[in-house]
């Protein structure tokens, strides 16, 4: 009985992360009117009108914006999982001169996060000439400490013989990190995932940054809502469930890994 | 393993750190130089980029009025000293509302840190005696809100915890006999609502991590722990707590950075204001008001800068902070 209650203590936190979602789902059918009574869970009818506005970017256009966003999270997160994890596994492979030194300073990136520079950075890309290009938002968030960080841990658990012997065989460091990649698989999905998440949502700086044809998703939702109610608030929301569908599908693809890896990186 | 060869091998090392300390210059270092030199200026001096934005602003609420202002080349036409020294930084040192940002954002911070890990901790404890798919399945669930976007995140957030009809008046406030709280209008109840917003969003990873430090853990402990006959709770603080407390540093570091960075959430339910009396004003959205208020248009950059400058101390104390605490445990 008590393990039973134990099993059944979840369940209203459960329904409390479920609920509002599926929710926002339906609404996406809804007409206003049924909207603002939030108790109503299903809408009468099902109309597609909503998802086919957005499709033909009656309001604005919604698919760009979905592109950008995609380009932009999915380059950074690639980008940044390879940069992060060649410099963790020089940092903890290979002792060189000045490389604690090195990657104290590589860490200090955590003390002043990029949303603290935004106006400095904002003035940098304007004077690189880059401001309102995509390149602008996705270049800035490549260099992270928590990923050197991360990495530097993974590839110290990472056993020595097999690098010195690799090196015995006269491989390079870079033949042995492109070697090595697949033995972290695990721990490169997990955070090339977290860092998709962090640059998806990511609000403040596609505002300052981006011209108004490059905008990304959670500028085009803030659009979509505070234009004085003249666009169906199921618009809203289906533009919401759709920026929910990427992440979601991702995190699916990712889940079994990202277990492996965290398993691994508790047991340090 | 250190290095003994020399010459030959500074290349490939290069190659490796090169990309890394490549972007770590050109889009940290350097913007933080220009962040440091930007502090130091005095605000009335304008560069004419920043003039063009004052006259006729006419949609101040917008939050993307202020994106038309940027195309002009920078042009220094100084009518006033340029460089100030350290006089920005002591004018946001005694900048009443300054205090009052850091402070909520502290409150913030330390107090989403401490509903989170422990809720998180007991989900987990309680999720993990489950069949495997079911406790995947119900994971994956309380993952959601933390793969939406923020944004999406407090409207669902207000409307449905924060209404007058919300979760929370409805089931908590008045079944225990008190007055419906009006949580985005009461003064000292926009942050406990901020700091519930956070831990919606972010419980679910959390559980995640510690779901699978406990996976980890060798079952021969739990064996010997009930050949013992130890209760539950020696098991939860000697076994459990134990199996988690790296990944627990882990996502408390995480959430110090994300909650330092905290303007989505805050700017959503607030409309970029602080709220009633700024009981809900965090330092970016602090930050964001200076560099680009909505109608008064004073265009302080350099107090903006200094003020962002002003943080990564604070960040340093507080992770400081939790890696002595990584160390203590680990002592144990």
């Amino acid at each position: 009985m008590k393990r039973f209650l134990l099993h059944l203590a979840p369940l209203p936190v459960l329904v409390a992360c479920i609920y509002p979602f599926a929710w926002m789902f339906f609404s996406s059918f809804k007409t206003n009117r049924e909207i603002y009574r939030p108790a109503q869970l299903l809408p009468e009818d099902y109309e597609w009108d909503s998802y086919s506005a957005l499709w033909s970017g009656e309001y604005l256009p919604f698919l760009d914006y979905f592109m950008h966003s995609l380009l932009v999270s999915g380059g950074q997160a690639i980008l940044a999982t390879l940069v992060t994890a060649a410099a963790g596994f020089a940092f903890a492979k290979f002792g060189f001169r000045g490389s604690g030194w090195l990657f104290g300073v590589a860490v200090l990136v955590i003390l002043v996060p990029k949303q603290a520079l935004a106006v400095p950075l904002f003035e940098w890309m304007a004077w690189l000439g880059w401001q309102g290009d995509l390149w602008s938002l996705a270049l800035p968030g490549v260099a992270s400490g928590l990923g050197v960080i991360f990495f530097t841990q993974v590839f110290r658990k990472v056993p020595g013989e097999l690098v010195d012997l690799a090196r015995v065989e006269g491989l390079s460091p870079v033949r042995i990190f492109a070697l090595l990649l697949p033995l972290v698989a695990p721990a490169l999905v997990t955070y090339c995932f977290l860092h998709f998440i962090l640059s998806w949502q990511e609000h403040l700086l596609p505002l300052l940054m981006l011209d108004d044809e490059n905008l990304t998703l959670p500028i085009a939702l803030a659009k979509l809502k505070d234009s004085s109610h003249r666009i169906p608030e199921a618009v809203g929301m289906a533009a919401a469930t759709l920026s929910l569908i990427p992440v979601v599908v991702l995190f699916g693809l990712c889940f079994r890994k990202m277990k492996t890896a965290l398993v691994e990186l508790s047991l340090s | 393993m250190k290095e003994k060869g020399k010459g030959g091998r500074f290349l490939p090392l290069l190659l490796l750190l090169g990309p890394f300390f490549g972007l770590w210059a050109l889009f940290w270092l350097v913007p933080l130089g220009m962040g440091i030199d930007l502090s130091m200026q005095s605000p009335d001096f304008r560069p004419a980029h920043r003039e063009e934005a004052m006259p006729g602003q006419t949609a101040p609420t917008s939050s993307l009025s202020f994106l038309d202002w940027r195309s002009a080349p920078e042009e220094p036409s100084a009518d006033a000293p340029r460089y100030v020294g350290l006089e920005n930084f002591r004018k946001v040192m005694e900048d009443p509302k300054f205090h009052k940002a850091l402070g909520n954002t502290l409150v913030y911070v330390s107090g989403s840190i401490a509903v989170i890990l422990p809720l998180a901790f007991f989900l987990a404890a309680c999720l993990r005696g489950l069949p495997r798919l079911t406790r995947a399945g119900m994971v994956f669930c309380l993952m959601i809100p933390g793969l939406a976007l923020p944004g999406v995140i407090s409207t669902l957030f207000y409307l449905f915890f924060h209404g007058r009809e919300g979760a929370l008046n409805q089931y908590l406030v008045i079944p225990m006999g008190f007055d419906p709280v009006n949580w985005m209008m009461d003064p000292s109840f926009i942050m406990p609502s901020l700091i519930l917003q956070a831990v919606w969003r972010w419980t679910g990873l959390v559980t995640l991590f510690f779901l699978c430090g406990m996976e980890a853990i060798p079952r021969w402990q739990f064996e010997v722990a009930r050949i013992e006959g130890a209760g539950s709770w020696t098991r939860l603080s000697r076994i459990l707590f134990p199996g988690v407390r790296h990944l627990a540093v882990f996502a408390g570091v995480f959430l110090v950075v994300d909650g330092f960075a905290a303007f989505s959430g805050a700017y959503n339910l607030l409309g970029g204001s602080g709220g009633i009396l700024d009981s809900g004003l965090l330092l970016v959205t602090y930050v964001y008001q200076v560099a680009f208020p909505g109608g008064s248009g004073r265009f302080d950059f350099p107090g903006a800068a200094a003020m962002s400058l002003l943080v990564a101390p604070v960040t340093a104390f507080l992770l400081f902070l939790l890696l002595r605490a990584r160390r203590a445990l680990s002592a144990r």
